[in-house]
Formats: C-alpha cells, sequence, structure tokens
C-alpha cells in the first residue's frame, strides 16, 4: 500500500510537471507578446523595463527555466494584464466563491439525481421510470448556459423573484446571501441531475441481475436489506470513479454560470488570462486545477478498496 | 425368416436432399442491430425529426429568399409574422434564414470534427493496440500529454493564431478530440488481438495495415457507431459555447452559438431572438441523444433479451 501510494505521489508531480511544460510552450508558441498592446505609446526606455521587468527580454528557453525554477517555490509571477495580482492574491479572492457555487451545485445535483436514479431502477419499466429518464435526457440535451439564460430573464427578470446578477461578499461569502446562490446552483445543477440518475440507474441494473444478489435473496434477506447492503452498496461504485471529476469541476468554477450571472468566480478569469495571455495567470491556474484534479483521482483509487473489496491495490498496477 | 432381397433395395441419393440448406437467412449483428431499432418507436422518431430539421434547414433559406446578412434598418425586431417567420433580429434580418444557415454551420461543424474523430481516433487506436509494446507506450503517452491541456487553453490559442473562421474553429474542436475514441478502440483492439482469425490472418502473411482494416475495425464498428452518436450533440454543445464566448465565428458567418449569444443581448425585449435559436439547438440534440440511446440498446449484447 505505502509503495502504491509513494508510486502515485511520484506520478502526479510528472503529470503536473508535463502539463506545465506543455502550457508554458503553447503561450509561447502564439505570435506576438502580452505586452505589444499595453506598450506601444509608451517611451522607448520604459518599455525595455517593462519587458524586463516580466522577463520577456529573455529567450524562450531561458524563460522556462527560470519559471520553473520559480514555480517549485510556489511562485508564479505577478499577473501582466492585472497588476498587483498574483495566482496566490487571485485564489484567494475567487476560489471561496467557486467553491461555494460548485459545492452547493454538485450537493444538489449528485443528491437529487442519486434519488432519482434508485427509484427509476426500483420502479423499472414503469412510468415512473419513463418519466424520470426523459427528463434526464431532456436535461442532458438542453445546454447549461441556455438553462442560466432563461432562469434568469423568467425566474428574475419577468417574475422578480429573485436578485438577476451578483454573489454574496464580505460576512456572507460562506453562508448568507441564499437567495443570490438560487439560480446559479440551479442552472448548474441540472446536468448532475441527469447524469447521476442515468448512471445509478444503469449500474443498479447492472447489479441486480448478479449472482450474489441471487444468492442474497434465496437466504431469505428482507428486500430493503437487499436493496441497502447490496445492491446500492455495489451500484455505487461508478459512481464514485466520476464523481471526484465532477466535484473538481465544480469547484474550480464554470466558465458559463459564473459570466451569465456575473459571479467573480475562479473560471471567469481563466478565458480573460487565456485571452490577454497572461503567462504567470495561466499557468497557475491550469496547474492548480490540474493538482485538484490529481489529487481527487488518487483519493478515488483508496477509496475504492474501502468500497470494493475485490479491488486490491497493488505496487505494479 | 423372410429373405432379403437385393431389389428391395435401391440408392435415394443426396442430391435432392436439403437438409444442409440454410432454413433462415444468417442476420449479422449489424442487420440484428438494425431489426431492433426499427422496432424502436423513439428511435425512429428522432432520426424523423432530425431529418426533417436537415431538409427544412437546406431548403429553408430558398424559399423567401433573404440573404443572412441583409440589413434592414427599417424592419429591425419585428415579431414573427408571415413574412418573417422567425421575426427580424436587432438589425432587421430575417431569423427564420438565419437559424437555418447557422443550424447548417453547427450541424456541419458537428458532423466534420465527429468524422475526424472517428477516423483518426480509430486508426491511431487500431496501430497503438496491434503493434502494442514500445509503439504503445509512445503513443500513449503521447495521448497522455494531449489530454492533459486543458480544452479551453487549446481552444482559445488555436482560434487566436489561425483566425476565426470555419476552419480554424474545426481545427481548434479536432485536435484533442479523438483522444478518447482512440483509448477506447485500443482496449477493444487489444481484446480483439489474440482472436483465432487474427493469428489465421497474421498467418497467411496478411500486412498489418490490412489486418487492422479489415479485421479488427470492422469488429469495433458498434462502439464507433455508439461513439459517433454521442460525439455529434457534443460538438453541437461546444461550438454553441464557444461562439457564447465571442471565440467562435465572427460576423458576418453564423451558427446557432453566435445566435444564441447575439439572442442573450436582446433577450430581456425580444425574447423569441433567444428562444428561437436555443429552441432548435436543443431539439437537434435531444434528437440526437434520443436516437443514440436507441441505438445503445439496440447494439449492446448485454441487453439482449
Amino acid at each position: 500500500m505505502l509503495k502504491y501510494i509513494v508510486r502515485r505521489f511520484l506520478e502526479m508531480i510528472v503529470t503536473l510537471f508535463v502539463i506545465a511544460t506543455a502550457t508554458f510552450f503553447l503561450l509561447a508558441a502564439v505570435p506576438g507578446d502580452p505586452l505589444s498592446d499595453r506598450v506601444e505609446k509608451l517611451p522607448e526606455e520604459t518599455r525595455i523595463n517593462m519587458y524586463k521587468k516580466y522577463g520577456l527580454d529573455q529567450p524562450v528557453l531561458q524563460r522556462y527555466v527560470t519559471t520553473m525554477k520559480s514555480m517549485l517555490k510556489g511562485d508564479f509571477g505577478e499577473s501582466i494584464r492585472m497588476p498587483g495580482y498574483d495566482i496566490t492574491r487571485l485564489i484567494r479572492e475567487t476560489m471561496p466563491i467557486s467553491a461555494r457555487l460548485g459545492i452547493q451545485t454538485i450537493l444538489v445535483g449528485v443528491l437529487v439525481g442519486l434519488l432519482l436514479g434508485i427509484l427509476a431502477a426500483l420502479f423499472r419499466g414503469s412510468w415512473v421510470d419513463y418519466t424520470i429518464m426523459f427528463f434526464a435526457i431532456l436535461m442532458i440535451s438542453v445546454p447549461i448556459l441556455i438553462f442560466a439564460l432563461l432562469l434568469q430573464k423568467y425566474v428574475a427578470g419577468d417574475l422578480g423573484l429573485l436578485p438577476v446578477i451578483g454573489w454574496p461578499s464580505g460576512s456572507e461569502q460562506w453562508f448568507g446571501g441564499w437567495e443570490y446562490t438560487v439560480l446559479p446552483t440551479l442552472s448548474g445543477c441540472f446536468t448532475y441531475i441527469a447524469m447521476y440518475a442515468r448512471l445509478l440507474k444503469t449500474s443498479m441494473l447492472d447489479v441486480v441481475n448478479q449472482d450474489y444478489i441471487l444468492t442474497a435473496r434465496s437466504k431469505g434477506l428482507s428486500e430493503p436489506k437487499i436493496v441497502f447492503r447490496h445492491l446500492l452498496r455495489n451500484s455505487f461504485i461508478p459512481v464514485i470513479t466520476v464523481l471526484p471529476m465532477s466535484i473538481a469541476g465544480a469547484i474550480t468554477g464554470s466558465f458559463f454560470i459564473e459570466r451569465v450571472f456575473s459571479i467573480p468566480g475562479f473560471g471567469r478569469y481563466f478565458i480573460e488570462a487565456v485571452q490577454a495571455r497572461d503567462v504567470s495567470i495561466v499557468l497557475g491556474q491550469t496547474v492548480i486545477m490540474s493538482a485538484i484534479y490529481v489529487v481527487l483521482i488518487f483519493l478515488v483509487d483508496i477509496l475504492y478498496t474501502l468500497l470494493d473489496p475485490r479491488i486490491r491495490l497493488s505496487g505494479k498496477g | 425368416m423372410e429373405k432379403i432381397l437385393e431389389e428391395d433395395f435401391r440408392i435415394v441419393g443426396c442430391e435432392d436432399s436439403d437438409k444442409n440448406a440454410v432454413v433462415t437467412p444468417t442476420i449479422t449483428y449489424m442487420k440484428d442491430a438494425w431489426r431492433r431499432l426499427k422496432k424502436n418507436p423513439v428511435a425512429m422518431i428522432s432520426i424523423l425529426v432530425l431529418i426533417l430539421i436537415a431538409l427544412v434547414v437546406i431548403i429553408g433559406p430558398f424559399i423567401q429568399q433573404y440573404d443572412y446578412t441583409f440589413i434592414d434598418p427599417a424592419g429591425k425586431n419585428q415579431l414573427p409574422n408571415a413574412e418573417h417567420w422567425f421575426g427580424t433580429d436587432s438589425m432587421g434580418r430575417d431569423l427564420f434564414t438565419r437559424v437555418c444557415i447557422g443550424a447548417r454551420v453547427s450541424l456541419l461543424i458537428a458532423v466534420v470534427c465527429t468524422a475526424v474523430q472517428v477516423i483518426v481516433g480509430a486508426a491511431y487506436g487500431g496501430i497503438m493496440a496491434y503493434f502494442g509494446g514500445i509503439v504503445d507506450n509512445i503513443m500513449m503517452r503521447i495521448i497522455e500529454v494531449l489530454v492533459s491541456i486543458p480544452y479551453l487553453l487549446v481552444v482559445i490559442l488555436v482560434m487566436m493564431v489561425c483566425g476565426n473562421s470555419k476552419g480554424s474553429l474545426l481545427l481548434a474542436l479536432c485536435l484533442t478530440s479523438w483522444c478518447g475514441t482512440a483509448r477506447t478502440i485500443r482496449g477493444v483492439i487489444l481484446q480483439l488481438k489474440s482472436s483465432e482469425y487474427v493469428m489465421a490472418a497474421r498467418a497467411l502473411g496478411t500486412p498489418a495495415s490490412k489486418i487492422i482494416l479489415k479485421h479488427l475495425i470492422p469488429n469495433t464498428l458498434g462502439i464507433l457507431i455508439l461513439n459517433t452518436a454521442t460525439s455529434l450533440p457534443s460538438y453541437i454543445f461546444q461550438e454553441s459555447t464557444l461562439g457564447f464566448l465571442g471565440m467562435g465565428l465572427q460576423p458576418p458567418e453564423t451558427s446557432l452559438g453566435v445566435l444564441i449569444s447575439l439572442g442573450q443581448t436582446s433577450m430581456q425585449f425580444y425574447p423569441y431572438q433567444l428562444l428561437f435559436p436555443a429552441g432548435i439547438l436543443v431539439l437537434i440534440v435531444l434528437a440526437f441523444n434520443l436516437f443514440g440511446e436507441g441505438l445503445r440498446d439496440a447494439l449492446d449484447p448485454k441487453l439482449r433479451k
């Protein structure tokens, strides 16, 4: 087990290194540089100083080495687009916002989705099943974007029930200001509801036909005991596989929801930073997001063994 | 005891016998799947809806002879009426024509990207799995690197370098999309590789390219078809989100994504400008998804009763 953890940890470091390198060179491969628009009208000397400040006067390889070295120390450098900002400050200010929205979305989406999935599987072939599955397909056929726009227009705009845009801040950052969070959470959670309802239903139908369910039944176990002890426990394995991906995606921010509802979250800055070729911010955000993904996937692999005694981790993989 | 004479025997022969004849025609996997698909009303209605949308989108703009870029300052923001079926937008352009052209572009992008994804993915996965060993290792690492770069970063950078044309949008969407298909195909072919028919083909000296193309890929057809069915709607989604972020096509070119993002700016007062393109997009994606669902039921041997 320890051997496995060490090996996976080293692999994670290599993955993050590769991602950072690829991102760096992709950004460097785009012709032009991030400063040229801003320094056009400045005098020659200031311009040279500006380039020196961000290290853009050096050749690419040199810049790569410097960036990687400072990255190891946790320093991604100052933002070019927003002077005075660096990735640490950006994370401190925007991450809690995206994380709260993400956690709310996942909680509502996954819980409702799993509940509907269980209902659909237990009443398979009945109208309950067909209704749930039809709405699940309908939900994944409507882009989040359109949900967000329609909710914003009709619920917030025309009916005036909830605020159109905005997000609680200050002392209400984590709790409070709920009326602002309802619509963004709703627009985000539909996808998860549909996804988890379908996933759990399929997985439950797979498990129901397994021999151990037959054994449980022939032992004379009561129906609730079969469902909760054997059926659900084994059906949750595929759910656990995709859950961390959903969590990582949700807490690092949704570009569309944050844009539609003007939420100052983490995801919104990514597009702006890439378009401005703000190397330090893009690199920082990419590495942080990938790190969250990689770590969560790692945790899942460990979690597997707890859920399914058939899976054993080995040093070889 | 009665005597058995030679005359009691005669040669019946086996020429007329049809005991070995195949009474029921052999049903291949694909024929069987098709038969089951035909029995699924939801899938059949979806494919009908898709054909109908495709026809309207192709013929539609010719009926009224509007140009989708023609700006009519006098006829701005008209509600849907007999002359303009979907009304006009904030620049007086006929929305029906624009939705048709936009849907055409979106469908075209989806079809081309899916084709590239499936063909490149199948070829890459096939080569990777068939040769195995070091080839497999190197090709797998390439995929891992490509997958690890954030998708949005690649798309934005390609659009920045190549400009906002249809070609660069296609390139941006296709660049890393085939990796998933390649991985799936690799997994399947790794299992098929040790089958007897592959060994037989190899023993006969069939070249590797022919084994992959003629023997291995056809056996992954079911998975490739499913892959196609799920990819088509996802590309329509991706195009629309890119259009919304302002990174898709630039005016005067249009697509459903561009129309939705234009509709958003005027949705407060003229909601139909958002609802028409969004509605068509949802209809197309819903039809694709329902059809894909039927296809999966038809192709998946596990669900056979």
